[in-house]
């Protein structure tokens, strides 16, 4: 046996003594082991910059002959008025299948599958993100295709054509998956007249052209809102040059995006998309924080108390381990990175069991309000939240893009250095402290998608039914 | 390849770190949907990473199988343990049965998850006899009410006095307070999986309560478990379109094998499975001979092997799962049904097709992509650029690997076009491939993509440990992954086309159309 076993059967015999009853023998308990320190070695990424500025950041990773970029441009749905939702959606995938005014987009499709490469682009509610996965020895070819993209970008008319009409299918097919209904709906209660909470329909679709597109992508796009991310099998000595011939010289001036103000919260609702399913799927929700929030540490807590920490989380243990009312019952804060994200509960359950179900997550939301959390789940809570922080450095490149973001928008340098430090200071009041602030039920919309004539429906305001047309076509209300 | 569905007994990544710039991500639909691509994407090792060299392999004496990669950079490690059991192994008399044991088996031991076994025992005996009355009152047609609403009474009051002695989800707890993520399991047709990632030095801590899990299971809190599976089933196929077509196909392209019937089982299959049938199942087959741990990341290969033994080496082997017998027989006709649902329309097409060992196997990763990989391939091209019929075309292998399985095409109409008129602009191109065999430089790309594909699930942790476990149960040795690549590089296109030619016949086809029910 080596020192370290000898060590280890020592302690596993004391803890054996100290702590366990004997009622199933002298067996000690699995868990009772001591476990040797974790040795912690951080692997941040680097930080450059192009000749233009532009910032670019990168993980060297070589497990797996693969390089992943991400390209960030700093604008999304939030930039464009409600009435034109749908307009960043299509810039997004114009980038992704228009081509370039280099290469038509057969050609930049050929292009791409020549190489095995996957290129993905999103539109969120600040940004456009494009990601691209290929082989090292691709590189050179990708980053090159991609900066043509980005500083070229010939949004062909024929597909822009097709991804509208992708787009209009998409929206006809919201009502089929009753989680797309609800959310959807959810997006509107809680946003209104902004343009986070106009989903786009297919009114919306209609009130913009390809040239709209067109101006929209050259008013925003240039150099100063550019981030580069970058992980995989290369390191700076190669990269850095690359990048910048592709993307170091790119010279084009950018307009402000502008960010409405958020309108008043309206008033709580209670909304039912009747369907013919066995179950309904339920969402309490209510607008939330953002990440400049002192409370932010102790909303997670509390969080992970109430239904963000899965077993370990009070509506999951009522409602699912000790009734089998439903498979799954959650809640998180979504935490909002320039304005308020959503605060959201939810479930599905039988469509006869929704009223005992949304009373026992009312009463939980309650109970986290009025009573001080034990200090059993307190310190469970912290402790997860502490331990498993590390799976931060687990993905390289989900790393290196969590910190571009963090730069884009703004954290504290100190985040992730800090961040254990302030959950270990949450304390059972904070807890109660940001229950009261945030979970009001009263102020909460309800969103229930399901057979309205087996449903019992919860104790509350009168229920309003949503025609499923009304998810499709309805034209927003645009703010004075 | 050997694509599946599986059956997660919560939604995933709920637990896991998200500081405040982490998202949310998108409903729990499209979470599950990105997890079953995953896993049914074609995928194939590239001759650059011969895993020969980094997977450290030991067999215990009671056929246990331990497979170590590691990762020296790393500060955490991702745990597979798989067990050769899945839900084709089950018979008409317990249908469901795997997946409802994967949810049991969260539920503790001798000394997890209880106050008190020995005040327990007793209790959970006489609470497991009055719950098998009561399901039997249930099954009778003349069982008097009164005794019925009884028997209801006795459960609910022995529950809450078992209540009182059970500590709640205690495994999850103890994993969670380590700092564990992603905890959870699957069972698919073929296997049933128990996943975790945790810090790296909480590796003893993993197999002391693995191997606890697997010595000394109780199965508590059956009754209420059985309404979680209900619900289970509502939301994911009752309720969702997909998951409705996707059943309706199974049970219709197979009549005899029993690929036929849902992992998660039939509604009246959850309801009728009793206690003692889980005990026994459990007791024969979930044990080290069916067992294969993967362990990727931070792990040092020699001290797994030690941990391995000491924990696991004194459990008695138990029974290999038998093969499954029954054989299909060969599909004499078009099979084609209608799935009346409230929404828009969809189409799955499927095939019969061999599985491994046959070079048929591998070719229909080459068509797979060939047919559906990015906006070049053949339907994505015709289908959705030119003719513009469908906002969607994929293609999949289903629903497991250790038997011949199914070549599946989704397609998702655009407006106002008929599945009609779908189906024949689809047919018309498959008969194409049927006749012309794919050019070189369509076969040097899907080639390189396969490769590529492949590499992207090496690179994460839990794509590694997926691959191991999953391969070594279907195709009996892991090393598949290392010979994948010789096999896709050695088939001709001549082979392609005929492999083509050869199952994708009018005769072989199931056709499972969702036809919109308009609102009442």
């Amino acid at each position: 046996m080596n020192r370290r076993g000898i060590r280890c059967a020592l302690r596993a015999a004391v803890v054996g003594l100290l702590l366990f009853l004997p009622s199933d023998g002298w067996a000690a308990r699995p868990d009772a082991i001591s476990l040797p320190p974790l040795q912690e070695r951080w692997r941040l990424p680097e930080k450059m910059q192009l000749d233009n500025q532009v910032p670019l950041y990168l993980l060297t990773d070589e497990r797996v002959p693969l390089v992943d970029v991400t390209v960030l441009l700093a604008f999304g749905r939030s930039a464009v008025p409600p009435d034109q939702s749908g307009l960043v959606e299509l810039v997004a995938e114009g980038l992704r299948s228009g081509g370039s005014l280099k290469r038509r987009p057969q050609q930049i499709d050929e292009d791409l599958d020549a190489l095995a490469a996957n290129l993905r682009v999103d539109s969120g509610p600040y940004s456009i993100e494009l990601h691209l996965s290929l082989l090292r020895e691709d590189l050179a070819a990708g980053v090159a295709l991609l900066a043509e993209l980005v500083q070229q970008p010939r949004f062909d008319a024929e597909r822009f054509a097709i991804a509208r009409q992708q787009l209009q299918e998409n929206i006809r097919r919201r009502a089929d998956q009753p989680q797309g209904a609800a959310q959807y709906l959810l997006t509107r209660q809680l946003y209104g007249s902004h343009p986070l909470g106009q989903p786009p329909t297919l009114a919306t679709l209609a009130t913009f052209d390809l040239e709209q597109v067109r101006a929209f992508y050259q008013r925003h796009a240039g150099p100063a809102h550019l981030w580069l991310a970058v992980s995989g099998a290369v390191d700076a000595g190669e990269l850095l040059p690359l990048v910048n011939d592709a993307f170091g010289h790119w010279q084009a001036p950018v307009t402000a995006v502008p960010l409405p103000p958020l309108p008043p919260e309206a008033a709580a609702e209670s909304l039912l998309v009747d369907r013919p399913l066995p179950q309904t799927t339920v969402l309490l929700a209510q607008r939330g924080i953002d990440k400049d929030n002192p409370d932010l540490y102790a909303v997670q807590v509390m969080n992970y108390i109430l239904g963000g920490g899965g077993f370990n989380s009070r509506l999951m243990r009522e409602i699912r381990s000790n009734r089998g009312l439903v498979y799954s019952v959650y809640s998180a804060f979504s935490v909002g990175r320039r304005l308020p994200g959503p605060f959201v509960a939810g479930c599905e359950t039988r469509n006869d069991q929704v009223a005992e179900a949304v009373d026992l997550m009312r009463q939980e939301m309650e109970r986290l309000r009025t009573e001080t959390v034990t200090a059993a789940e307190l310190e469970l809570a912290r402790e997860s939240l502490i331990n498993a922080f590390i799976f931060v450095f687990a993905d390289s490149h989900q790393l290196v893009r969590r910190v571009m973001e963090q730069d884009y928008y703004g954290f504290a340098p100190d985040y992730l250095q800090r961040y254990r430090q302030r959950i270990a200071a949450v304390s059972a009041e904070d807890v109660r402290q940001v229950a009261r602030r945030y979970l009001q039920p009263q102020r909460q919309q309800l969103i229930l998608v399901g057979a309205a004539e087996s449903l019992h429906l919860p104790p509350g305001g009168p229920l309003r039914q949503v025609a499923v047309e009304t998810l499709l076509s309805e034209v927003p209300v645009v703010s004075p | 390849m050997k694509p599946e569905q599986e059956i997660i007994p919560f939604p995933r990544g709920r637990n896991s770190f998200r500081g405040a710039v982490g998202r949310r991500g998108c409903a729990i639909w499209l979470a599950r949907l990105l997890v079953l691509t995953w896993l049914l994407l074609p995928c194939g090792p590239a001759a650059a990473l011969a895993l020969q060299e980094q997977v450290h392999e030991f067999v215990l004496d009671n056929g246990l199988r331990l497979l170590v990669v590691p990762q020296p950079t790393a500060m955490t490690f991702t745990a597979y343990l798989t067990l050769g059991v899945g839900s084709v192994d089950e018979r008409d008399s317990n249908r469901g049965i795997a997946h409802f044991l994967e949810h049991m088996r969260f539920k503790g031991t001798h000394q997890i998850g209880t106050r008190d076994f020995a005040a327990e025992e007793p209790l959970l005996r006489q609470l497991d006899d009055v719950v098998t009355r009561l399901q039997r009152c249930e099954q009778e047609a003349n069982c008097p009410p009164q005794r019925l609403e009884a028997l209801r009474q006795q459960v609910k009051q022995l529950e809450r006095q078992h209540r009182q002695l059970v500590v709640k989800d205690e495994f999850s707890e103890i994993y969670a307070r380590h700092g564990g993520v992603d905890f959870n399991a699957f069972t698919s047709k073929d296997l049933t999986t128990y996943l975790i990632s945790l810090p790296a030095n909480r590796l003893e801590l993993w197999f002391a309560l693995e191997a606890d899990r697997m010595k000394n299971t109780v199965l508590r809190e059956f009754h209420t478990e059985k309404e979680v599976i209900q619900e289970e089933r509502r939301r994911s196929y009752e309720s969702r379109p997909f998951g409705l077509l996707y059943e309706t196909l199974l049970a219709t392209a197979f009549q005899v094998h029993p690929y036929r019937h849902p992992v998660i089982g039939w509604s009246s299959d959850i309801a009728a499975l009793r206690k003692d049938q889980l005990q026994a199942f459990m007791e024969r087959y979930y044990q080290p001979a069916n067992c294969c741990i993967a362990l990727v990341g931070a792990v040092e290969p020699a001290e797994a092997q030690r941990l391995a033994q000491h924990y696991f080496g004194g459990i008695p082997a138990g029974e290999r799962v038998p093969p499954v017998t029954a054989v299909e027989p060969p599909q004499r006709g078009e099979r084609r049904v209608q799935v009346r649902f409230q929404a828009e329309p969809q189409l799955l097409v499927a095939y019969h097709k061999p599985t491994v060992p046959s070079r048929d196997d591998y070719a229909f990763d080459l068509l797979s992509v060939l047919l559906t990989d990015g906006p070049t391939s053949l339907l994505h091209r015709r289908l959705v650029l030119e003719q513009q019929l469908v906002t969607q075309v994929s293609a999949f292998g289903a629903p497991g690997g250790r038997y011949d399985n199914l070549f599946v095409l989704h397609l998702v109409p655009r407006h106002p076009h008929p599945v009609a008129e779908v189906e024949a602009a689809l047919y018309a191109e498959l008969e194409q491939l049927c006749a012309v065999p794919p050019t070189q430089q369509q076969l040097d790309r899907a080639r390189k993509r396969l490769r590529a594909d492949h590499l992207r699930q090496l690179q994460s942790h839990r794509g590694l440990a997926g691959m191991l476990t999953h391969f070594q149960v279907v195709t009996g040795d892991w090393r598949y992954l290392d010979r994948y690549d010789a096999v896709i590089r050695s088939l001709t296109a001549a082979e392609v086309q005929q492999a083509a030619a050869r199952w994708l016949k009018a005769d072989n086809r199931t056709v499972v159309e969702l036809v919109s029910q308009e609102a009442s």
